[in-house]
């Protein structure tokens, strides 16, 4: 059975933990998930977001702080707004906003961090693959 | 702070910093930022104190972990602190204007700058004894309960990285420093003795902390609130405010935290289940940093907090397991009630934790000049001795800090010997 | 492409007990780029690290891959252990295949070994085109300015001044201290006010450090931590100082309660101020003084309570009932806030010298009678519910601090931020006296409304914070982080590129990013002192002309590339 990709966009701080909470109490999760640590959310560009889903990955994930408690002054604030467009624009590009996953402040406790990404493969799954001559970039296999 | 040149090259003083809580880390970062060198002295295996087993702090609602976990960090990679943690202070004297100190540190067992975390330690221990500690220690480790363990010898022969030593003896470490600043913050109070509360008499009946710890996201019902007895989820929750405080038998100074603390709690019951009713049974509800009065004023879509004023005459439980009864009178209604509630929370009966110390074990540990209530008294220039933190007046977070700070700076200029 | 060593640690057959080591090498060893991959027990405990480094120097690596546990594990020991050993920062990678990987992915050994070759490929990509960020070095000008002479600004500059550096304060008005010039007696061990200033103004008289400039107002504030510039005038005379850091200490202002209960029309209903007034030049004349407490405070307009008036009360009301023989003395309150040791005795001790107190709820204000001059005050005692007619000769007024008019135009002067109610914001919750801006800090009643008391304590906590600046000859801007250690970078304008839309400068937190002319057209700066590397100016750019070096553009994309 082909488990989706799903990328995360962590932030070092509140975002990171859940997931090394995860890890330190050996939690089980399927594998097909990848990390990136970021200083904070905002450092999220809109552009990478977009060149992964081209490059054939099914879900995105960014995990950042919840409002209020971002240490670079809010920053995490216009992120939200932000990637909250981004969600607008996949929905009218026919991909669909369900494949950026959004938590700010949810999944700082292992339990959290488990049930959402368990919860986003469950989603996933469920939705047909990308078109692939959406992917210039050739199809990862 | 990594990588400054400090101007004044001149050795500065060596500090003893006692107490781990937000009032030691910040004096302690203070002045090793300002070139000092720091021994900071915790009696538990691990820096944060108080705040380190809060769930949410008020007014913002921020975790209390995060901002919490960067300073503790801090301070364990500064160069010129040296943290001395499952310590106390055994003996200080004072000689030519400085002090001699020994602490007496209790043996880790297992190193944490070998352990690896791989937790083969805690599988094998045939009585639980091995726990791990990696919210607020750095690196992470696992530690062993002294009380607990039978020296079976499992956990070292199954370490990998040898870091176990079952031989460790208590270990006394000499040090010179020239002044003491006690940060011992608080600790709760037992008020069984005050029979109106009914302390101890319905395991629904919990103090502040434990509702803390039974309610926290990171805690035991991952951020559900049931009740102790029955696992059920509550209908009603009752927050007893001055239980213990401004109260001539026992506290009679007013905790400064409890009011905010208990809006904080009842705020997250009113997020995590909004049908939960909370009722806080307040004398003055002392609202006075920034914001807290408007966190007062809080409003969840009218199904609000009720907020009654009156201290309860009787809270005792209800055979049959139907709950908790409080009889209470609304003073401004002037309406006597008795009402049913499935949690009550005592609220109030913290002190500092210097007075518990100097009746537990005045000979193995050192306990300053405190008064009656507990408090350091510092009001003498010819002690070392300084205090900040609720050990040395209640006072929360922002006070705590702002104190220590300003402690730190009455230790520098106490240096150049005026002021 | 740059050689890269990889280290693979096993933890001890943490790691190695699900991930197969023997794939990874075979995988890894297809890339030309790795001169050497090394499989070791453990890397944070490895004894002979020098060994390590000169196997990484002889097989001609420049950039080092680490693939071993998180980096809140022990990740980063093994990473500051090759930086002591004179390897560069950026040059080396730190990959999580513990917590990230063998350890929630055991049950799964084909998933596994391939996410882990994949993180590792990550670390590789994201090693191979990973920048280094400019940074610079400020020399600090070893004094302080203090913007404010009242018990918070004296106390942090005599603090400073013992601490040997040289200090200015500017003051608004001709001389110093504050609000406790215009009191008599200071609470809670009702020490006289002139007594308690005395030796602050002697010391700032007498101190050579100190330097007072009164009469003193602000034109524009430039520079940055370390290196501040203030334009001002002090007397009609124009001036300007430079600064290591700025202590804002500038307090509050009182609040005129016209139209409240009959201020302004009915005589003897005065203020606290005026009371004290009236007390400093003989004039108080009163037997039986009623106290309202929260007048234009904890209502709709300022929904804050003021957290002084209470005491205030405590300490006047006593003072009449102590003092005069058969006074009546009623405090009308809604709830005292005399929260800790200290305060609550001083409660305690006012209900004992005869003090009355009445509670009354916000729905029912009490009501001033008479048309001249106040006859008596009808409150709705909210305890025992009954109205209650108290004769009285003197009504006093509670009122708010409120914050200076000015506030936010000195925070926009600095880059720093005003609160809701005009107070200047700090960092919650645990650096109460710092703002936005290293270097700047707030303390008594500029930042909430205090007691002397604590003013002082604030403006000697705020000249701590200031002090650890001071004390240090340089400032370099990555060590102004927000997080333990250093900074993540500083963002990098491609001047080239950059349109001068200024989206950067709209979404910085920190005000890091300005416009400048350059060659005719707008291009942005990034002020590095400001700069924290969040990343908020990276991805509103247009083109990806700003970028922060350590998590560029092509680094993200090569990662992305080899995420599966």
């Amino acid at each position: 059975m082909n488990q989706p990709r799903i990328l995360i966009f962590a932030c070092k701080w509140c975002g990171f933990i859940g997931a090394d909470a995860a890890g330190k109490k050996r939690t089980s999760l399927p594998s097909q998930f990848r990390i990136i640590p970021v200083e904070c959310a905002s450092l999220v560009e809109t552009d990478a977001i977009l060149r992964a889903l081209a490059g054939g990955i099914d879900g995105i994930a960014v995990l950042g702080c919840h409002i209020g408690g971002c240490r670079y002054n809010n920053a995490n604030h216009t992120a939200i707004k932000r990637l909250e467009l981004l969600q607008d624009l996949l929905d009218t590009t026919g991909i669909g906003r369900s494949r950026l996953l959004l938590s700010f402040g949810t999944a700082h406790e292992d339990y959290q961090f488990e049930e959402i990404i368990k919860n986003f493969f469950d989603e996933l799954i469920l939705l047909p693959p990308l078109d692939p001559w959406l992917s210039p970039f050739g199809v990862i296999s | 702070m990594t990588g400054f040149e400090h101007t004044q090259n001149t050795k500065k003083n060596a500090v003893l910093v006692v107490g781990g809580g937000v009032a030691g880390i910040t004096a302690s970062l203070d002045l090793a930022n300002a070139g000092h060198t720091v021994h900071l002295v915790e009696n538990k295996s691990h820096l944060g104190g108080q705040v380190s087993e809060l769930d949410k702090l008020y007014p913002t609602d921020h975790c209390a972990f995060c901002p919490l976990w960067t300073d503790v960090k801090k301070c364990m990679e500064h160069s010129l602190i040296t943290v001395h943690t499952l310590s106390h202070v055994k003996g200080l004297e004072k000689e030519n204007g400085n002090c001699s100190a020994v602490i007496l540190r209790s043996p880790r067992y297992i190193d944490e700058k070998k352990c690896v975390f791989c937790g083969r330690c805690e599988k094998e221990c045939p009585v639980g004894a091995i726990h791990s500690e990696w919210e607020h220690l750095n690196p992470p480790s696992f530690v062993i309960d002294e009380a607990l363990c039978t020296q079976c010898g499992n956990c070292t022969n199954v370490c990998p990285s040898d870091a176990i030593n079952m031989e460790l003896k208590e270990e006394e470490i000499h040090l010179l420093v020239s002044y003491v600043i006690w940060a011992t913050g608080f600790k709760e109070a037992d008020i069984h003795h005050l029979k109106e509360y009914g302390s101890g008499t319905h395991p629904d009946i919990m103090t502040s902390m434990e509702f803390e710890e039974w309610t926290a996201e990171a805690g035991t019902n991952r951020g559900t609130i049931i009740k102790k007895s029955d696992g059920a989820v509550p209908a009603n929750i009752a927050f007893i405010q001055c239980a213990g405080a401004r109260d001539l038998r026992m506290i009679p100074s007013c905790s400064a935290v409890c009011c905010m603390h208990a809006l904080k709690q009842a705020e997250w019951v009113k997020r995590r289940n909004k049908g939960i009713d909370c009722w806080i049974f307040y004398t003055d509800l002392r609202t006075v940093g920034r914001d807290y009065y408007r966190y007062s004023l809080r409003d969840f879509e009218g199904a609000g907090i009720n907020l009654v004023r009156g201290r309860p005459g009787l809270i005792h439980p209800l055979p049959g397991g139907k709950g908790i009864a409080v009889q209470f009178e609304n003073t401004i209604t002037q309406k006597r009630e008795i009402r049913r509630f499935d949690i009550v929370i005592l609220n109030g009966n913290i002190q500092p934790s210097l007075i518990q110390l100097r009746s537990e074990q005045s000979e193995k540990t050192v306990v300053p000049q405190i008064n009656k209530e507990g408090f350091v008294i510092t009001e003498s220039d010819e002690t070392p001795d300084f205090a900040c933190g609720f050990g040395l007046e209640p006072a929360d977070v922002a006070e705590s800090v702002i104190q220590a700070s300003a402690t730190a700076m009455r230790v520098i200029n106490k240096e150049s010997d005026q002021w | 492409m740059a050689n890269i060593s990889v280290f693979l640690c096993k933890c001890f057959g943490e790691i190695d007990n699900t991930v197969d080591f023997d794939f990874l090498r075979k995988e890894l060893s297809k890339n030309p780029s790795i001169v050497l991959i090394s499989t070791v027990d453990s890397l944070c405990l490895e004894t002979d690290i020098e060994k390590t480094v000169s196997r990484i120097k002889e097989s001609n690596s420049e950039k080092v891959l680490i693939a071993a546990c998180s980096i809140l594990s022990r990740g980063n020991l093994v990473v500051e252990s090759l930086i002591k050993e004179g390897i560069e920062r950026h040059k080396i990678g730190l990959v999580d295949i513990r917590e990230g990987c063998a350890w929630i992915h055991g049950d799964d050994p084909a998933g596994v070994t391939k996410k882990a070759k994949d993180l590792i490929n990550i670390g590789i990509a994201a090693l191979q085109h990973k920048e280094l960020s400019d940074d610079m070095s400020v020399t600090v000008h070893p004094n302080a300015l203090i913007i404010g002479a009242g018990p918070a600004g004296l106390a942090a500059a005599i603090s400073l001044a013992k601490t040997r550096f040289k200090v200015n304060i500017l003051e608004r008005s001709k001389a110093p201290g504050g609000m406790l010039r215009l009191i008599s007696r200071c609470y809670p061990g009702n020490e006289d006010a002139s007594n308690k200033l005395e030796p602050y103004i002697r010391e700032v008289e007498n101190n050579p450090l100190i330097t007072f400039y009164p009469q003193s107002k602000i034109a524009s504030i430039e520079g940055d931590t370390g290196n501040f510039t203030v334009h001002f005038s002090s007397q009609e005379k124009d001036s300007s100082i430079k600064s290591g850091v700025i202590i804002i200490a500038t307090g509050a202002k009182i609040f005129f309660p016209t139209g409240l209960y009959g201020y302004g029309e009915i005589k003897n209903v005065i203020t606290q101020m005026e009371f004290e007034r009236q007390i400093l030049n003989g004039s108080l004349e009163t037997k039986k003084p009623v106290f309202i407490q929260c007048v234009g405070a904890r209502d709709k307009k300022r929904p804050y309570c003021s957290t002084i008036c209470c005491p205030i009360s405590l300490k006047n009301a006593s003072r009449i009932a102590e003092d005069v023989p058969g006074a009546s003395v009623f405090i009308l309150h809604r709830g005292i806030m005399t929260p800790g040791n200290t305060l609550e005795k001083y409660y305690r001790d006012t209900l004992a010298s005869g003090v009355q107190f009445i509670r009354f709820e916000e729905e029912h204000p009490p009501r001033i009678i008479g048309s001249d001059h106040v006859e008596s005050v009808e409150v709705y005692d909210a305890i025992t519910g009954i109205t209650r007619k108290i004769e009285t000769d003197l009504v006093v007024l509670s009122t708010p601090l409120v914050p200076n008019n000015d506030n936010a135009q000195l925070a926009k002067m600095m880059d720093i931020e005003v609160d809701r109610y005009g107070f200047f914001s700090e960092i919650y919750p645990m650096h109460p006296l710092e703002t936005k801006t290293d270097g700047i800090f707030i303390c008594g009643s500029a930042r909430w409304p205090v007691s002397s008391d604590n003013s002082i304590l604030q403006g000697k906590a705020a000249a701590m914070k200031a002090v650890s600046y001071l004390r240090q000859s340089k400032i370099t801007a990555s060590t102004l982080s927000r997080v333990p250690g250093l900074k993540a970078g500083h963002a990098r304008v491609v001047t080239e590129s950059c349109t001068g839309c200024g989206n950067c400068v709209a979404a910085c937190p920190f005000n890091a990013c300005h416009l400048e002319k350059m060659e005719g057209r707008y291009i942005s700066v990034v002020n590095m002192m400001k700069c924290k590397a969040c990343g908020s100016c990276v991805s509103v750019c247009p083109n990806g002309s700003v970028q922060i070096p350590e998590h560029n553009y092509r680094m993200v994309g090569e990662m992305i590339k080899m995420a599966f």
